[in-house]
C-alpha cells in the first residue's frame, strides 16, 4: 500500500509548546504550597523528578525515530486508508487511549513493561513534578507495540502520534494533591482523584486506574476505584527506593531483572522473572501486587449475611 | 543523530530544570526527617513484626533493626521521608568500617547506606558483619 496520507494541516510539536504551560503551573503549584501548606515538595525530590524528565528528552531524541519509523514501516501495511477526517479523528481519540489504557495496564502486571514505567511511580511525593519523572528506557522496552495495532487497522502515524502527544499534556495536570473531587467530571474523565489512587501504594488502590484521558476504560475493564476521603493515598512503590540518582531510578529495575534472570532455573523461570507480574518468583517469597491485595482483602471484616455459627 | 537545534532545545530544558530546583529550595523545600526508636517500632509494625534490637545513626539519617522473626529491617532518611525495606541478613552486605557501618542491597534502587555508630557497635552487628546470622 502507499505511503500513509499525510495531515491536511501542520501539526505542532505539541508536548514542546505545552512546556512553558508545565513549568509556570509547577511554578503556581510550589508558591501555593508554600503559602497554604496545602500539598508537599521536596527539593531533592523534584531534582530527581525533573532530572528524570529532562533525561526523558535525550532518550526521545536518540531513541523515539525508532518507534516512530515502526509506525511508517507498519503503516504501508495498514487494512484500511482511514485519512484525516473528523469522524476519523474522535475514532482515533478513543482508540489511542484505549490503547493507552491497556499499554498502562500491562506496565503495572509485567515486569518487563514496569521496567520502564516504574520510574514514574518512584516518587514518596506527589505533585506537579512527578508528572515529568518518565522514563528512559520506554523505546528500548517496545512500549510503543501497543500502539501498533491503530497504524495497522489504518489510522496515520501522525494522527496516532498526535492524540499520542495531547494524552501525555492531559495527564500533567492530573499529578496534584491541590486539586479535590471533581463532581461528575469524575464520571468519564481522569482526574486527580483518580489518579492519586493510581499512584497509591495502600493495598486498597493497589492496580487500579490506568487511564489516560478518560477513565471510562477503568470502569468498562473493573479496575476502577475512587478515592477514598478515609483512607489519604501513601505514595510510591511497594519497595521504596533508598536513592534520589536518576541513573540508579532510571535503571534499578532493569538490572534487577538481569541479576534473577542470571540465577534462574529453568526457561520458566527466566520467563516468569521476565515477563511475571513485578515482585514474582519461583517460590511465591516475594510480594505481588496481587498478594497484598489478597492479604489485605483477607482480614477485611466479612459482611454479615444474617446467617449465625 | 541530534541536530544543532536539539542541542539547545535541550541546554534550554536543562537551564529550566536549574531553575525549578533552585527555586523550590529558595521556596523552603528542604525539609529533613531523622529517625528516631518510635519511626523504627512504627515501620517495622507496618510489616507486621516487632523489633528485637537496633542501631540508629548518630545523625538519625538511617537505622538497621534486628526484628524478632529474624530479618533485618533497614530505614534510610530520604529527605523529609523514609524509605524501607525488611530483608533475610543473607541478602545484605553488612561490613564494619572505620568510621561505622555499611549497609548494601544487590538492588542498584537502593544505594548503600553509611550508618555513623556513637559507639562500638553491638555484638549482634559484629556477628552479622561477620557473616554470622541474627
Amino acid at each position: 500500500m502507499s505511503a500513509p496520507i499525510p495531515p491536511p494541516f501542520e501539526i505542532p510539536d505539541i508536548v514542546t509548546y505545552a512546556v512553558p504551560g508545565f513549568v509556570l503551573l509547577i511554578l503556581i503549584e510550589m508558591v501555593y504550597v508554600r503559602v497554604t501548606h496545602k500539598g508537599h515538595y521536596q527539593a531533592l525530590d523534584s531534582a530527581a523528578s525533573l532530572s528524570m524528565g529532562l533525561g526523558n528528552q535525550v532518550a526521545g531524541l536518540l531513541f523515539g525515530g525508532f518507534a516512530i519509523g515502526v509506525f511508517f514501516w507498519l503503516s504501508q501495511f495498514r487494512l484500511f486508508d482511514l485519512g484525516w477526517t473528523w469522524p476519523v479523528m474522535v475514532a482515533c481519540f478513543f482508540a489511542e487511549d484505549l490503547a493507552y489504557y491497556w499499554f498502562h495496564r500491562i506496565a503495572h502486571e509485567r515486569r518487563w513493561f514496569w521496567a520502564s514505567h516504574v520510574i514514574h511511580h518512584t516518587s514518596q511525593h506527589y505533585n506537579l513534578t512527578t508528572a515529568l519523572r518518565q522514563t528512559w528506557t520506554g523505546v528500548l522496552g517496545l512500549n510503543f507495540i501497543f500502539w501498533l495495532p491503530l497504524v495497522y487497522i489504518g489510522f496515520p502515524p501522525t494522527m496516532v502520534l498526535m492524540f499520542q502527544a495531547i494524552s501525555l499534556v492531559y495527564q500533567f495536570w492530573i499529578h496534584t494533591e491541590l486539586i479535590d473531587r471533581m463532581g461528575p467530571i469524575e464520571w468519564v474523565m481522569n482526574t486527580p482523584s483518580h489518579h492519586r489512587v493510581h499512584h497509591a501504594i495502600n493495598a486498597k488502590y493497589l492496580d487500579a486506574n490506568y487511564a489516560g484521558v478518560l477513565i471510562i476504560w477503568d470502569r468498562l475493564f473493573g479496575t476502577f476505584v475512587p478515592e477514598d476521603a478515609n483512607e489519604k493515598p501513601r505514595y510510591g512503590v511497594i519497595s521504596q527506593l533508598g536513592t534520589f540518582n536518576p541513573f540508579r531510578v532510571a535503571f534499578h529495575e532493569w538490572a534487577g531483572i538481569f541479576r534473577d534472570v542470571r540465577v534462574a532455573n529453568s526457561f520458566g523461570e527466566v520467563l516468569g522473572y521476565m515477563f511475571g507480574p513485578p515482585g514474582w518468583s519461583p517460590d511465591g517469597s516475594r510480594k505481588t501486587s496481587a498478594s497484598i491485595k489478597a492479604a489485605w482483602r483477607a482480614q477485611l471484616p466479612r459482611p454479615f449475611t444474617g446467617e449465625v455459627s | 543523530m541530534m541536530t544543532e537545534t536539539d542541542w539547545i532545545v535541550l541546554a534550554g530544558s536543562a537551564a529550566v530544570v536549574l531553575f525549578m530546583i533552585g527555586v523550590a529550595a529558595l521556596l523552603g523545600f528542604r525539609q529533613t526527617t531523622r529517625l528516631d526508636e518510635a519511626d523504627l517500632a512504627r515501620l517495622a509494625a507496618g510489616e507486621g513484626a516487632r523489633i528485637d534490637a537496633a542501631i540508629i545513626d548518630t545523625e538519625g539519617k538511617g537505622a538497621v533493626a534486628r526484628l524478632a522473626d529474624g530479618n533485618l529491617l533497614i530505614a534510610r532518611v530520604m529527605a523529609d521521608g523514609v524509605s524501607a525495606r525488611v530483608a533475610p541478613a543473607g541478602a545484605l552486605g553488612l561490613s564494619l568500617e572505620r568510621d561505622g557501618l555499611r549497609v548494601s542491597f544487590a538492588d542498584l534502587g537502593f544505594a548503600p547506606l553509611k550508618l555513623k555508630l556513637a559507639g562500638d557497635a553491638p555484638d549482634w552487628v559484629r556477628r552479622l558483619a561477620d557473616g554470622g546470622q541474627t
